[in-house]
């Protein structure tokens, strides 16, 4: 958690740092009616996705791992 | 598992619309002419559609300038995304910008607005030549999305960038309504139902942030700009973070759940004015669709296409959203209990 917090608000000031990608990136996100945009759109929330399920599952093993200390 | 139906509708929708958006093809349309400037004399253009079939007989190429009609001398079409147009431009165009216009039976009318520059003006060109013969054709009805300049395929990100702001917003609603229930019976699983409420809304906010950004590059040229609806969402993050830091400052759970629900209540007051009420008002200028005065993407979509994917989308991220705040608190209760 603590590293999400002070990484979220550096994502943020950081933001128009980006501006400089490089030019492939550019060029990808313009060719052939800017599908690309849609594409990484995609990648990122599934991404994000993924990062919550992986948080999750690592609190209910931490929870498993608790019970089995437990009993 | 409890209440599994509205947790599979959620995954049914969400499979629906995001085929649907991304397969649905684009209506065809006009994206590009070349040369962007004309003299009078003869000019030749060429003209690069984007999911066009022009055939070899019947396209029609005039020039709309100043409510006259210039209609192309020869037209050639080189492929089903090209076409070659000769015109003999008069003296005395009317306007500097002209709309270049395609006409055909398969496509109906399709036209870039301001497409070529014309150096000087005059009262017109008095040529009315093919105005008649141009019977606007109706195109043949398939299920498209619009294709807009600067958007093109991009406009698919509405059925994926919009519904991460919705999942977030009532993600913090319901969080809000916990808070407020937390602060009336003083139960801690209120309070605890309001926390994870806002982590998870604020995960979908960070995607809605970051898809924002790129889709931006790829419309607007810059990844952020400091218009008002982009650092509006920018600081409603800023002030669901500071929540989470106001909880983590507090060490007694009671007091932890009342501080944390009063500012929960204003913080989401915050939300509605930061997203809502601020870009909309009529003295703000913004890039935004559907902010600042622009408009939304209901005017783009006049045959509700758009909007057949992109509801059913929302409606299936917002179950997805919920069911992952549920299964969050339920963890998190069980957690406690092991704990006791």
């Amino acid at each position: 958690m603590k590293k999400l917090l002070t990484s979220l608000p550096a994502a943020l000031v950081g933001m128009p740092l980006w501006a400089q990608a490089p030019g492939w990136v550019e060029d990808s996100l313009y060719r052939s009616g800017k599908i690309n945009a849609v594409v990484v759109v995609v990648a990122v929330i599934l991404v994000g996705l993924a990062v919550w399920m992986f948080r999750m599952d690592r609190r209910i093993t931490a929870m498993e791992r608790d019970r089995a200390k437990g009993s | 598992m409890k209440h599994w139906w509205w947790k599979l509708l959620g995954v049914l929708l969400l499979l629906g619309a995001s085929v649907a958006a991304l397969r649905v093809p684009l209506s065809p349309a006009l994206v590009h002419v070349e040369p962007g400037r004309i003299a009078p004399g003869p000019v030749e253009l060429t003209l690069t559609g984007y999911n066009t079939h022009f055939a070899q007989e019947g396209v029609k190429v005039f020039l709309e300038n100043g409510g006259e009609r210039l209609c192309a001398t020869e037209v050639q079409v080189l492929s089903p995304t090209l076409v070659q147009a000769r015109f003999d431009v008069p003296e005395g165009l009317r306007d500097h910008l002209s709309n270049v216009v395609v006409v055909d039976v398969t496509h109906g009318r399709l036209a870039i607005p301001g497409a070529v520059f014309t150096t000087g003006t005059g009262d017109g060109s008095g040529v009315e030549s093919c105005a008649e013969t141009l019977a606007d054709a109706a195109p043949v009805k398939t299920f498209t999305f619009p294709n807009r300049n600067i958007l093109y395929e991009s406009i698919r990100n509405l059925c994926f960038h919009v519904p991460m702001w919705f999942a977030m917003i009532v993600l913090m609603a319901i969080s809000v309504w916990k808070s407020v229930r937390a602060l009336g019976s003083n139960d801690l699983d209120d309070d605890r139902a309001a926390l994870h409420a806002v982590q998870v809304g604020l995960l979908f906010c960070g995607m809605g942030l970051v898809t924002g950004s790129i889709w931006a590059r790829a419309t607007w040229g810059t990844w952020w700009t400091n218009d008002v609806k982009l650092n509006g969402s920018a600081v409603t993050a800023l002030i669901y973070l500071a929540y989470l830091v106001l909880r983590g400052s507090v060490q007694d759970p009671h007091k932890r759940a009342r501080l944390a629900g009063i500012y929960n209540i204003f913080a989401f007051a915050l939300l509605v004015m930061f997203l809502f009420v601020v870009p909309r008002l009529n003295a703000v200028d913004s890039l935004h669709p559907a902010n600042g005065g622009n408009d939304g993407f209901g005017d783009l979509d006049l045959d509700d296409r758009l909007r057949t994917v992109f509801y059913p989308a929302c409606m299936g991220w917002i179950l997805m959203a919920t069911w992952m705040y549920d299964l969050r608190l339920r963890a998190a209760r069980l957690q406690e209990r092991l704990e006791r």
